[in-house]
């Protein structure tokens, strides 16, 4: 590949890098495993980055594989997901900081990514597409290759077990 | 907290996910690994095109019954061993196919360029040819429900498979199609149990059955394609899974392409393979245990000349309807084969997007998408 390209592509990755850590993250729940979803979308970007250019939407090309490889991952290699009846430690993580503040709102934010985690990896797909990008159901669904109809059914259905969740409503203050 | 409204939520999720501060771009390992990506890609062709060359598949259509029902050759011997307390560190395997070693290797997670929470995964020895090949992917860890995880690789004339074991696993044995049957003893490499067996591109592999102290956990009949065979479906003892049965998705000629896409259903759950011009196009298996639950979706969509996509339609889709860039739509009608639906089509070469919409006998649409020849 060019010395142009390659420019091109670090310029677009170094630009787009966070976005994207942040679209996985909500979907994974870890920062870790969203990093790694992350860098296998743009490894796959980079791979076949003169056709990706030519989409003239290289992100919204990123954008579906960090979708698929996190439901892949979930699906095929089930390798980075578990489910704990505790939220992460602290440390490395979201929000984590000193102070009573900080400690609020990290436990804030782990109890709602704890949440997240109970749900399925379609149910959660469509919680972040749907609640945090803003996306409409058609939108969610094309992005998902499935019905509006699932999107609805799914959403209904991931928005129960959220107000459910013991995380949220204990408050996520263990 | 509770999640009293959907703005609510939003408000909670935006306040999760913008608080993260991800690391800088890790531009440079990306990019290596993209470029892993792209060998490998003309590695598996090569390899595909090595096959057919020797023989071993002279029709396409023919392939997969050959692979999955009886062996191409039986001449073929392939050996594997555990590492043993003098082995280097890493070690998750080794042996000899057809009387040349191979060994696959493991680097430490993180380690070698190969990035936070990846992990490289180096195939050496003659059996590999002459370069042997390195794959990089998210660092091993567990399965949590299968009782391994395997992925797998072409590298010159062998294919391999390695991956990680679930706790409970004490060995597992790999048939394959001459009689050979492969123990694998998972070994601990950097704190996570790993097997991990090669063989000739064209032996087919029969089974892998993985088992515990107690007895067996779960047999994989894998689907092969190109020589990677994939274990994308476990069946307990007592489950059959799907009915073997295959046949003839689409078909037809593309700005004077031939193309042609083939379902492929068995215990392996459901594969779509296609060919373009000739060519081996692409394949994807979801794990599918009953027709019942087949639901409408796109699988896979390839790059080539022409592009192909392909994927499952529910029982309710009467039609797909396909429309290029400029607007002009074709219809596409589900096939079945073995009671799973399915539909494939041809789609043009350049960067635009092509839209798919399913509609029922209605002509309401059930879902839709966008495909681009990439």
């Amino acid at each position: 590949m060019s010395a142009q390209l390659d420019t091109e592509f670090r310029e677009f990755m170094h630009g787009r890098w966070p976005a994207m850590v942040r679209l996985a993250y909500a979907l994974t729940g870890d920062q870790g495993h969203a990093e790694d979803v992350a860098q296998a979308a743009f490894a796959r970007a980079y791979a076949s980055w003169p056709k990706v250019r030519r989409t003239g939407n290289p992100e919204a090309y990123v954008r579906r594989i960090v979708i698929n490889e996190n439901r892949n991952r979930f699906r095929k290699q089930r390798v980075t997901e578990r489910l704990t009846d505790t939220p992460p430690e602290p440390g490395s993580g979201a929000g984590a900081g000193p102070g009573a503040d900080a400690t609020s709102q990290y436990d804030e934010r782990s109890a709602l990514m704890a949440a997240l985690r109970r749900l399925g990896p379609r149910q959660r797909a469509v919680v972040v597409l749907r609640y945090w990008l803003g996306l409409t159901e058609a939108e969610a669904a094309a992005e998902l290759n499935c019905s509006v109809g699932t999107v609805k059914s799914q959403a209904s259905r991931a928005l129960a077990t959220l107000r459910q969740s013991t995380e949220l409503v204990d408050g996520g203050s263990q | 907290m509770s999640i009293d409204d959907e703005r609510d939520l939003h408000e909670r999720l935006d306040g999760a996910v913008e608080a993260i501060a991800p690391r800088p771009a890790p531009v440079d390992g990306v990019m290596r690994r993209g470029r892993v990506i792209r060998w490998r890609r003309r590695a598996v062709a090569v390899a595909a095109v090595a096959v057919v060359a020797a023989g071993a598949v002279a029709v396409p259509s023919l392939r997969h019954a050959a692979a999955q029902h009886q062996p191409a050759t039986s001449h073929y011997t392939a050996t594997v061993q555990a590492p043993g307390p003098h082995s280097p560190p890493g070690l998750i395997a080794s042996g000899t196919v057809n009387g040349q070693r191979w060994a696959l290797t493991a680097g430490r997670p993180g380690a070698g360029g190969a990035g936070r929470g990846q992990q490289f995964v180096i195939a050496s020895g003659p059996a590999f040819g002459p370069d042997g090949t390195t794959d990089s992917a998210p660092a091993f860890a567990a399965p949590a429900t299968e009782p391994v995880s395997f992925t797998g690789i072409v590298c010159g004339p062998s294919q391999a498979a390695y991956g990680p074991v679930a706790a409970d696993v004490s060995y597992v044995a790999v048939r394959l199609g001459n009689g050979i049957v492969l123990t694998l003893h998972p070994v601990r490499v950097y704190g996570v149990r790993l097997v991990g067996f090669a063989i000739p591109v064209s032996a087919p592999v029969v089974s892998a059955t993985a088992y515990s102290a107690r007895g067996e956990i779960a047999t994989a009949i894998p689907f092969s394609d190109g020589g990677i065979s994939s274990f994308v479906t476990w069946l307990r003892p007592g489950q059959s899974g799907l009915a073997r049965a295959s046949g003839l998705v689409g078909s037809g000629s593309y700005l004077g392409k031939a193309w042609s896409v083939r379902a492929y259903l068995g215990p392996w759950g459901a594969c779509l393979v296609g060919q373009a011009g000739g060519e081996a196009a692409g394949s994807s298996c979801e794990e599918v245990t009953s027709v019942s639950r087949n639901g409408t979706g796109m699988w896979l969509w390839t790059g080539g000349d022409p592009a192909l996509a392909m994927g499952s339609a529910g029982p309710s889709v009467a039609r797909i309807a396909v429309t290029s860039p400029d607007g002009k739509t074709t219809q596409v009608h589900p096939v079945a084969v073995g009671g799973v639906r399915f539909f494939a089509f041809a789609f043009g070469q350049g960067p635009k997007h092509w839209k798919w919409t399913a509609y029922d006998g209605s002509g309401h649409a059930i879902t839709s998408g966008d495909v681009v020849p990439t």
